[in-house]
């Protein structure tokens, strides 16, 4: 159990942060500058908060009201920084040793070498950090702090100066690594897939304050505010209006596009009739077709391509003109304006895969799907 | 050539190693300590640390004399522990260190200044004291301008004139170093004997310089790493 409360004050900038893990990969996102990597200093003691108190498996760290503060030196954390921060002057063996001083040498000796092979640096073990590649000195900055076997692990954006396929390799040994180390481990990134993908709970900061921490799926699916939608992925974001509610299902209305919507609702005993809200869809949930459905008895034509999940609900289809199109590598980005929306630049964004959708260049008419089970509700 | 006591190199020497090793300690505990200081008196503080190298030695020389003098604070504390520095060998070594921390300061701080202070943190989250990050890790990657101000201070501290005049005289065998032996070789007319004196003098502080060249070329510097 790792037990954090943090409170730290800057001229115009002010952290409160607390959250409690169990030997889990926690990850922090949100926005630069908004406290993420105040919190591991904090964490590991390298900057004092003004009040605080931090906990780790019954072993009070830090208690500011107790006048407790174990130094960093004692707190059993090990820190893997953004830029590595190797010891240039020492070799891989030595640097992944330097936090082993007090320990036999024989035992050094094998600790290190496990790690060096753990961690598939056996065979630069001589090498100076300078003479190794990115992927390689974050390795080493790995095994150097899970050296001394700390209780606490912090990576700050370890992959932030690494290419594409590195990084991927190296997030394969970081979720391998809870195979061989049992801690509680803390992962900054402003990365939000890497933090999805690594992280078995996630918070989101944003100016100095954790807006929701939760177990990564339900905070994608439900996010407490706009906010948290927003730093989340979820671009569209619409005010409407209850209008019926059946069960778990809710229709609502949306003023802005002259549109009523089916919704799933997560938490159906939120919500009631004529309740305002605002609705949420990620732009990769959109469906889009260039085409009106067979199936809602409109011709198919040659290269057309339409919507297959409309069968089970017409009405959530609807008209709008493309007003930008974007091809990327492997999906299509879409502005869309809603046939009948009010006059706005445009009403919704959608990231459509190029293995379901149809490339519709701009000024074309195209019919939209937005899945009941897709789409959710905040209270504003 | 004139028949040469060599004394007076010896004294140089002697003088010039010890103010070097007392300069090293004092200009990297000061530069250390000023680099963690995030006071109101920083820049006032860098500035006293720094005045010796731009003040003329002679102000120097009043000043430690006023200080080391019978009726100076530190003069009568001496004083009462039954000794004396003025026109003493120490003075000379005083008078030194003096001249040349300056020099040690700012090449000491420079290269502090140049180390990645994740570097450091990362020693002190893997258990390592002060006192150890300090030799295991801030000195190792600040010795390229660590030994250029070790130099600069040899150099500087071999060459010093004005303030050990004033505080330990010209005592032939005691203070009278290589500088102080040349003006007086040319006060007394002695020409060869003075320019004797400069070819020495010339020959150690040519050979310092390609010393400190020598390490700035070849030495490793982690720093830029």
């Amino acid at each position: 159990m790792l037990e954090v409360k943090i409170k730290k004050t800057f001229p115009g900038f002010k952290l409160t942060v607390a959250f409690a893990i169990n030997q889990e990969i926690l990850s922090l996102v949100g926005p630069s500058g908004s406290g993420k990597s105040l919190t591991l200093q904090c964490i590991s003691g390298l900057m004092n908060p003004d009040e605080g108190y931090l906990q780790v498996n019954g072993k009070v760290l830090l208690d500011t009201a107790a006048g407790i503060n174990v130094p960093p030196q004692k707190r059993k954390v090990g820190y893997v920084f953004q830029n590595y921060a190797l010891f240039p002057h020492l070799t891989v063996f030595e640097n992944i040793a330097f936090g082993l001083a007090a320990w036999e040498r024989r035992k050094v000796v094998a600790r290190v070498a496990y790690l060096l092979e753990k961690m598939r640096l056996s065979d630069y073990k001589d090498r100076y950090p300078h003479q190794l590649s990115g992927g390689q000195q974050q390795r080493v900055a790995l095994a150097r702090a899970l050296a001394p076997e700390p209780e606490i692990l912090l990576l700050d954006e370890p992959f932030s100066a690494l290419d594409t396929q590195v990084r991927g390799e190296l997030e394969r040994e970081i979720l391998a690594l809870h195979q061989f180390y049992r801690g509680h481990i803390i992962f900054v990134s402003h990365n939000l897939d890497e933090a999805y993908r690594l992280g078995s709970q996630i918070a989101v900061y944003e100016a100095g304050q954790i807006l929701q921490l939760g177990y990564k799926k339900k905070l994608i699916n439900a996010p407490a505010n706009q906010t948290v939608a927003k730093l989340t992925g979820t671009r569209n974001l619409v005010e409407g209006i209850i209008r019926n509610i059946n069960g778990a299902k809710a229709e609502v209305m949306v003023p802005a596009w002259q549109e009523k919507l089916q919704v799933n609702m997560l938490h159906p005993e939120k919500y009631y009739p004529n309740q305002k809200v605002i609705i949420g869809i990620r732009p990769e949930y959109i469906r889009i077709s260039n085409c009106f459905p067979e199936s809602v008895s409109r011709p198919n034509g040659p290269g057309n391509r339409s919507i297959q999940a409309i069968h089970e609900s017409p009405a959530q289809l609807l008209a709008a003109q493309v007003v930008e199109a974007v091809d990327g590598v492997t999906s299509y980005t879409y502005r869309l304006r809603l046939k009948n929306g009010s006059a706005q630049e445009f009403h919704l964004e959608a990231d459509v895969s190029k293995l379901t959708a149809p490339w519709i260049p701009a000024g074309k008419t195209c019919y939209l799907h937005l899945p009941s089970e897709r789409v959710f509700l905040i209270t504003p | 050539m004139p028949e040469m006591d060599l004394v007076p190199v010896w004294i140089s020497l002697k003088t010039a190693a010890l103010s070097t090793v007392i300069t090293f300690f004092l200009g990297c505990a000061a530069a250390r300590w000023l680099a963690g200081y995030q006071g109101k008196a920083k820049s006032l503080l860098d500035g006293l640390f720094t005045l010796p190298l731009v003040l003329p030695p002679t102000v120097l020389g009043f000043g430690l004399l006023l200080l080391f003098g019978k009726n100076g604070p530190l003069g009568k504390l001496l004083l009462k522990l039954g000794t004396t520095v003025i026109f003493s060998w120490w003075a000379t070594v005083i008078a030194a260190v003096v001249v040349a921390f300056p020099l040690m300061y700012r090449t000491a701080r420079g290269a502090f200044e140049q180390i990645e202070p994740n570097i450091e943190n990362a020693a002190r989250t893997l258990g390592a004291s002060e006192w150890d990050i300090f030799w295991r890790v801030t000195l190792p990657l600040a010795w390229p301008g660590i030994m250029a101000g070790i130099i600069l201070s040899f150099a500087r501290s071999l060459g010093e004139f004005g303030a050990t005049l004033m505080i330990a005289g010209n005592i032939p065998g005691r203070t009278q170093t290589i500088p102080l032996a040349i003006y007086f070789a040319v006060a007394a007319g002695d020409n060869d004997r003075a320019l004797a004196w400069v070819a020495i003098i010339m020959l150690i502080s040519m050979l310092s310089i390609l010393a400190l060249n020598y390490w700035q070329r070849y030495g490793k510097n982690y720093a830029n790493h």
